[in-house]
């Protein structure tokens, strides 16, 4: 009878405690078994804080960074205009007096100023380049003469970077501009003739010494041409050394020592190759200083290595099995590879093959070494034309001592940025859409 | 063989040797994987390999065809003669040799590409068929005797690897005879497959033994027993027991034989 009572609570006593389920854990928990939990969880707790913060100051940086520029630059894509009232008059451009023209307006303008350098100061409110302006517009329309029109023109450097002080409240920069000019600008902003207008300029000038004529043309033309040389020369390159070395060569002693070899020359700073290129390309060659053929092969060379080293990674990813199935069908092994093993990793090299492009068209210091620093006014057609390059540029301008240019230096480091991340969206684009997940 | 003995040999209703390995020794480094193996394989019949796991079936297998040849550090000594011919001879081109000897391997690796791809490759590289018209009657024939038309017919464009495990060791099995083999090794064909699927690589593979000679790797004994006409016992690399499947099941005559048969180990 007891024996059977006993039983009994006993099996009452395990049904209550299994309400309780084994898997939950409470913090305060005194069970050994729980106390080691505590640690654990404590443990991941820490990993993962740690990770946390260590991304919130990268990317504290990167946003300082991208703000800083984009706040001393975005003004670069604006342009300061002027509105006046031009006479294109017969006699004056017959003479292709338009300097004349524009003075003559402004005049009109300001009738009191008399001062002769008060006069120049009055005239030196219009860009330099305005004169050009208004007669390219004459030989477009040539039923402008003897007309009068209100024009819109550019307005000097410096009077540019005073009205954009004041519109975006820039600050201490510390403009030179006199009481007087800055009376002027005035009275211009307040009968409306002044007014802020896109700066297609600077997409379609070249460089020049004058910060409000100096765009970006010339020098995105010549990154363009230095990488399709760069690519034209590394991609076949890179890409046939990786696969020889990965698919056929045999592995010995040679073979290893070309591998290490490879991966060191990745990490050699690019200046050598600058250095190299000068040695090699210019001076045992002669090809035509500072143009964008030697620019490219300087860069084909440097990213050579990490294009080997990208397609290799990029063949190892496909398994052997595949290889094996392809031989056991009867392919050859040049059949295995051109069938299968490269079409199959072909997206990976290209992810690879797009970043070093990246890096390429970033790249600086060993286009300094071939004479790429050049003073480029001119769109560079061909190969063998003086270039710049994107990056180059900005090195020049952050050099000018002309107060223009710092808008000027930002303002290309926003499009060489925005060139940046279009290359590896499309990076990143190609991995998503076509690698093949084994 | 010449072709007067293969005369005599058929006259007396003793079946064909198609391949044979003498002596064959198979090393990954320094370890050993196969011992002085001898194995007769006769023309239009079934010859399955059983063995526990690691006993070195694949390994042989590999042999019949020098797949061996691309695992790296493995050395094989002896011969392996197909018709007579010892295929590891120096002058012997591996694509001619392995056009005959097709293989199915252990593991399912479609190519990742379309399902149609995968079927038309082998024919395609040695120009098998001459028209597209031809090609798809291939395809479509190929993959029916494996069963698999009516599950891909709809998506033959879609990757090999989008398909099911089953399927896709179906689809290598097609891949392999669509090159027209003579010799098929097949290393566990059915490994992944449901039962109806297995009963019909099954069906396939007597049906192809009319025609060709193949080679099977199971650990099923019924399959063996269903399927093959020879069976030849591996253990430790070594054949411990080798002949007509009959004889092989119901009268072993080693120990081993008899306790891995019936489930001892292995
Ligand atoms: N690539 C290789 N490198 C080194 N050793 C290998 C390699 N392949 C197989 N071996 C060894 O050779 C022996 C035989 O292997 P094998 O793959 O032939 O076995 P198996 O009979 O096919 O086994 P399973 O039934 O599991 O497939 C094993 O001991 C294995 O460890
Ligand atoms: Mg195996």
């Amino acid at each position: 009878m007891t024996r059977l009572f006993q039983r009994h609570t006993r099996i009452a006593v395990r049904r209550v405690q299994r309400k309780k389920s084994p898997f939950i854990y409470k913090s305060y928990s005194k069970k050994p078994k729980h106390r080691l939990l505590r640690k654990r969880k404590a443990q991941e707790q820490r990993f993962r804080r740690t990770g946390l913060a260590a991304i919130v100051l990268a990317s504290l940086f990167l946003v300082s960074l991208i703000w800083n520029i984009v706040a001393s630059g975005y003004s670069a894509f604006t342009q300061v205009q002027v509105r006046i009232p031009v006479t294109y008059e017969q006699g004056l451009i017959e003479k292709e007096a338009y300097r004349t023209i524009i003075q003559k307006s402004l005049t009109e303008l300001f009738p009191n100023v008399e001062n002769r350098s008060e006069k120049r100061a009055l005239f030196g409110l219009i860009s330099r380049n305005a004169p050009y302006i208004l007669q390219k517009e004459v030989q477009n329309n040539p039923s402008l003469v003897g007309e009068r029109h209100e024009v819109w023109l550019p307005v000097s450097s410096q009077i540019s970077i005073f009205y954009k002080q004041e519109l975006y409240r820039q600050g201490e920069r510390g403009g030179s501009v006199s009481p007087t000019e800055a009376a002027w600008i005035t009275a211009l902003a307040q009968s409306k003739r002044m007014r802020l207008s896109f700066n297609a300029a600077f997409f379609t000038n070249g460089d020049s010494r004058e910060a409000e004529r100096a765009g970006i043309l010339a020098s995105t033309a010549g990154s363009l041409l230095t990488i399709i040389v760069c690519v034209l020369m590394a991609f076949p390159l890179g890409v046939a050394t990786a696969i020889y070395l990965e698919e056929f060569a045999p592995k010995n002693w040679f073979t290893d020592f070309v591998e290490i070899n490879i991966n060191n020359l990745a990490a050699v700073p690019s200046i050598i190759f600058g250095l190299l290129g000068l040695a090699v390309y210019l001076n045992m060659f002669g090809l035509p200083r500072s143009s964008s053929l030697v620019g490219g092969m300087v860069l084909a060379l440097l990213i050579l290595p990490v294009i080997v080293i990208a397609t290799r990674n990029a063949l190892q990813a496909v398994p052997r099995s595949i290889r094996f199935a392809a031989a056991a069908l009867g392919a050859t092994p040049t059949q295995v590879v051109f069938h299968h093993t490269l079409i199959y990793a072909l997206p990976g090299i290209m992810t690879g093959v797009i970043l070093s492009i990246a890096r390429a068209f970033g790249e600086t210091a060993p286009l300094l070494m071939i004479g790429m620093v050049a003073f480029v006014v001119d769109v560079p057609k061909i190969f063998t034309d003086p270039a710049t390059t994107l990056p180059v540029q900005v090195y020049l301008w952050s050099n000018n001592p002309e107060l223009g240019f710092v808008e000027k230096t930002a303002a290309a480091i926003m499009v060489l940025l925005a060139f940046m991340a279009l290359i590896n969206l499309l990076a990143i684009y190609i991995r998503q859409r076509f690698e093949i997940k084994w | 063989m010449t072709q007067a003995t293969q005369k005599e040999k058929q006259e007396t209703d003793q079946p064909v040797v198609r391949m044979k390995s003498q002596d064959l020794s198979v090393f990954y480094g320094d370890q050993q994987a196969l011992f002085e193996v001898n194995l007769d394989i006769y023309t239009n019949q079934v010859t399955a390999l059983i063995g526990p796991s690691g006993c070195g079936k694949s390994t042989f297998m590999r042999c019949l065809n020098r797949m061996n040849d691309y695992v790296e550090g493995c050395r094989v000594t002896g011969k392996v003669r197909l018709d007579g011919f010892n295929i590891y001879k120096n002058n012997v081109d591996t694509i001619l040799l392995r056009q005959k000897v097709g293989m199915v391997f252990q593991k399912p690796n479609p190519f990742p590409k379309s399902i149609y791809e995968n079927v038309a490759y082998g024919p395609r590289i040695h120009r098998l068929v001459k028209t597209p018209q031809d090609m798809d009657a291939l395809v479509e024939k190929t993959l029916r005797r494996v069963g698999l038309w009516d599950e891909v017919a709809d998506r033959l464009s879609s990757p090999g690897t989008s398909l099911s495990g089953g399927q896709q060791q179906r689809l290598c099995i097609a891949r392999a005879i669509a090159t027209r083999p003579e010799v098929v090794l097949m290393d566990e064909p059915c490994s992944a497959l449901d039962p109806i699927a297995t009963a019909k690589v099954e069906e396939l593979i007597k049906e192809l033994a009319r025609k060709f000679t193949i080679v099977i790797v199971t650990h099923s004994m019924q399959q063996a027993q269903r399927v093959s006409d020879q069976t030849a016992f591996f253990h430790m690399g070594h054949i411990v027991e080798s002949g007509p499947t009959t004889q092989i099941f119901t009268a072993p005559e080693d120990q081993r034989t008899r306790d891995y048969i019936g489930g001892k180990f292995g």
